[in-house]
């Protein structure tokens, strides 16, 4: 079996250098031996046995006898090392490649939040005790009873549909916003954007767009566009709120009036609700036909996940 | 008595200043070259890389006195009666081929070997077998290796030529080259000897042994590779045919006919080996300062010592005479069931030292015997018993995990 392991090994150095290069031709001639059922007595097993023994006879006698003796063993057990860790390689170009992460998902970088409180449990002292966080998973983020009615929409009529919840404070929603509408642009999907205040004091806009979507329908998706592409500290900064909303003629007086009122303020909060029960725990939470993201990945991953490229 | 710390000054490969030196126990394959031979070859290409025997300028005339020379210091080396017997070919293989391809054998005619001959003595005659008809007759050894004159005195009538090895690179038993050619001749066969393996060790008489040809190579009495030289008695070669022919073998030629030079030159085809038949000069002028009893002396020392310990080891078998003293500067061992590369291997890469494994180009006594392979040490002037030392506790710790 070492002559397998060989041929691999020394088939890959041998891009780089001609000596192993001979090496490689030798161990081929050896597992071409072996699978017609011959004698590899080419001389290479013992060479290369010789050269693993004398590193390991100047370390301990002991290891290399045992190595020496149970040379099959070894061999078969790298072999099937190899063979195990080559797929898991293989699958983790696979998941670096379907969802920008070779573990698979939710492994980027996102805005972590806890509404639920559940990470500030107090542990209880004594035999049955337990860390009271729980690894969250994306698994478990769902949009199955979530009303997303009230939230600002583009219907196109599409089978598709793309959810994005965001927040306009997070660096990694705003890192994901341009790609997802490019995908929305590209693949023409229904699209749904949902804002939640995920860090720092963004409510005020959630408040704010709620109003302009109610009454600037039309001229929504600019604004949108403009709060997460727009410097963050500018948009931030409540004091340039009435100088945003009349850079886009929008009646300031009016949607002040909208976003402070209790109805805006009891409207938004039940988006939130809404949101709530999607068990999201960062930003962005993308939904691309049901399927969860959490955090930004790179845009081929919403590609696929629209192409249904996506074995597992 | 050696002083091998002076000698190994010689070797650039050798010399502690250079960093690790390997422990080269592979002489027998191919011996180390002292810097003198290197550096009078480097000369040669750096200050009159010319044509010998042709051109009419300095740096030619300046070839052909190092060519002449060389042939007189060889010629000297092995008494031979003058230097026109001296061949330069390019390794003892091609020495034997000369005379095999020039002796003019015909069908049935008979060539008598021994049973451990290199394969450079075996095949010239196998194939002359297949292609004109010629017998070729084995002469069994005796069970250690040694020669067995009885075997050989019942074989040898009617034999045209006995072409035979001097000193065995398999077991490094020296066949009594003298006897063996009185009885040859007594006989009215001609004798080629192969001394590859005995004149880096063994101080060669010619005249004394009254051999009627002898093949050797330069680059295992540390002289150069490409680069050997066969001898012949002057009478004998004068009636042999040219083997190759071409530049520089004929006196004149037109288009329907041609002169041939004398000897030595119509045996030296085409343009020779300059550089190495400089370096092969210089070498026998290196090994000629000293006393070859010292030389033997010195590799029996360490021969005896490593056979002592490889006999203590019971799995180790030891091919040819148990006394060291019957296997000049060779130990060559095997172990049953045992790939023998993987000791070679091993030993080069825990202690870098060097020795051979394999079937040492005699296949034919390796599948009469059915041995797989061995492990073959070969010394020589510059080896120390550090270095045996350093061999066997290398090897004992192999034994151990095995």
């Amino acid at each position: 079996m070492l002559c397998i392991l060989a041929l691999i090994i020394f088939s890959i150095l041998g891009i780089f250098s001609a000596s192993q290069r001979a090496l490689a031709r030798e161990a081929l001639d050896c597992v071409f031996r072996r699978v017609t059922f011959r004698p590899c007595n080419t001389g290479f097993q013992e060479k290369i046995k010789g050269k693993i023994l004398s590193k390991l006879i100047n370390r301990s006698v002991f290891l290399a006898r045992i190595f020496n003796k149970h040379y099959e063993i070894f061999s078969w057990t790298l072999f099937i090392l190899m063979v195990g860790s080559t797929i898991w390689v293989l699958r983790g170009g696979y998941n670096f490649y379907i969802y920008g992460s070779c573990n698979g998902l939710n492994e980027s970088g996102f805005c972590a939040f806890d509404p639920s409180g559940e990470n500030n449990k107090v542990t209880t002292i004594g035999n049955n005790s337990a860390c009271g966080i729980t690894q969250k998973s994306e698994k478990n983020v769902t949009l199955s009873n979530v009303d997303l009615s009230s939230f600002p929409t583009q219907n196109i009529g599409s089978k598709d549909t793309v959810v994005f919840i965001g927040c306009y404070a997070c660096d990694y929603s705003r890192k994901a916003y341009p790609d997802i509408q490019k995908l929305i642009k590209e693949k023409k999907t229904n699209y749904v954007f949902a804002h939640y205040p995920a860090k720092g004091d963004t409510t005020f806009l959630g408040d704010i767009g709620y109003c302009v979507y109610k009454d600037y329908k039309d001229k929504y998706w600019n604004f949108n566009n403009y709060l997460f592409t727009a410097d963050k500290d500018f948009v931030l900064n409540k004091a340039n709120a009435d100088k945003i909303l009349r850079s886009f003629n929008f009646d300031v007086k009016k949607v002040n009036e909208c976003a402070n009122s209790a109805e805006t303020k009891n409207a938004v909060q039940n988006q939130v609700t809404e949101l709530n029960k999607t068990n999201l725990y960062g930003t962005p939470t993308i939904f691309i036909n049901s399927k969860p993201f959490v955090g930004p990945k790179p845009y081929r991953v919403y590609k696929s996940t629209l192409n249904k490229f996506i074995f597992f | 008595m050696l002083n091998t710390d002076k000698i190994r000054a010689d070797f650039n490969i050798l010399n502690p200043k250079n960093g690790s030196a390997p422990i080269y126990f592979d002489s027998a394959c191919m011996s180390l070259k002292p810097n003198k031979v290197i550096e009078a070859m480097n000369d040669y290409y750096f200050n009159y890389p010319a044509c010998a025997g042709r051109s009419s300028h300095k740096l030619g005339d300046k070839v052909t006195k190092k060519v002449k020379e060389t042939r007189q210091i060889i010629a000297k080396f092995i008494n031979a009666q003058n230097e026109n017997e001296i061949i330069f070919t390019r390794n003892t293989t091609e020495g034997i081929n000369l005379l095999a391809n020039s002796i003019g054998l015909q069908k049935g005619d008979i060539v008598l070997i021994s049973d451990k001959e290199h394969n450079s003595n075996l095949i010239p005659w196998l194939l002359l077998r297949d292609k004109i008809g010629i017998i070729v007759k084995i002469i069994p050894s005796n069970e250690d290796g040694s020669f067995n004159l009885n075997n050989f005195s019942e074989l040898i009538i009617g034999v045209k030529l006995v072409s035979i090895v001097h000193t065995s690179n398999l077991d490094g038993v020296t066949n009594p080259a003298k006897e063996i050619i009185k009885i040859a001749h007594q006989n009215k066969a001609l004798v080629l000897l192969d001394a590859a393996q005995s004149i880096p060790h063994k101080r060669i008489n010619v005249q004394d042994l009254d051999v009627d040809f002898l093949a050797f190579s330069g680059h295992k009495m540390l002289g150069p590779t490409g680069i050997g030289v066969f001898y012949g008695q002057y009478k004998l070669l004068e009636k042999l045919e040219p083997f190759m022919v071409g530049g520089d073998t004929v006196l004149s030629s037109t288009y329907e006919n041609y002169k041939f030079l004398p000897v030595p030159e119509k045996f030296e085809a085409g343009l020779q080996d300059y550089a190495g038949i400089i370096g092969l000069g210089e070498a026998v002028k290196y090994l000629s300062q000293f006393d070859f009893n010292d030389i033997a002396e010195h590799e029996l020392k360490l021969n005896t010592y490593i056979t002592e310990e490889l006999q203590k080891i019971p799995q180790i078998r030891i091919i040819g005479p148990e006394n060291a003293q019957n296997r000049s500067g060779i130990i060559n061992f095997y172990m049953d069931g045992m790939d023998m590369h993987k000791f070679a291997i091993m030993l080069d890469e825990m202690a870098n030292i060097s020795i051979r494994s394999g079937q040492h180009c005699v296949h034919s006594w390796f599948a009469n015997k059915k041995i797989f392979n061995s492990a073959r040490v070969s010394l020589y002037l510059y080896n120390t018993m550090e270095e045996a030392e350093a061999f066997i506790v290398n090897l004992k710790k192999i034994i151990k995990i095995l």
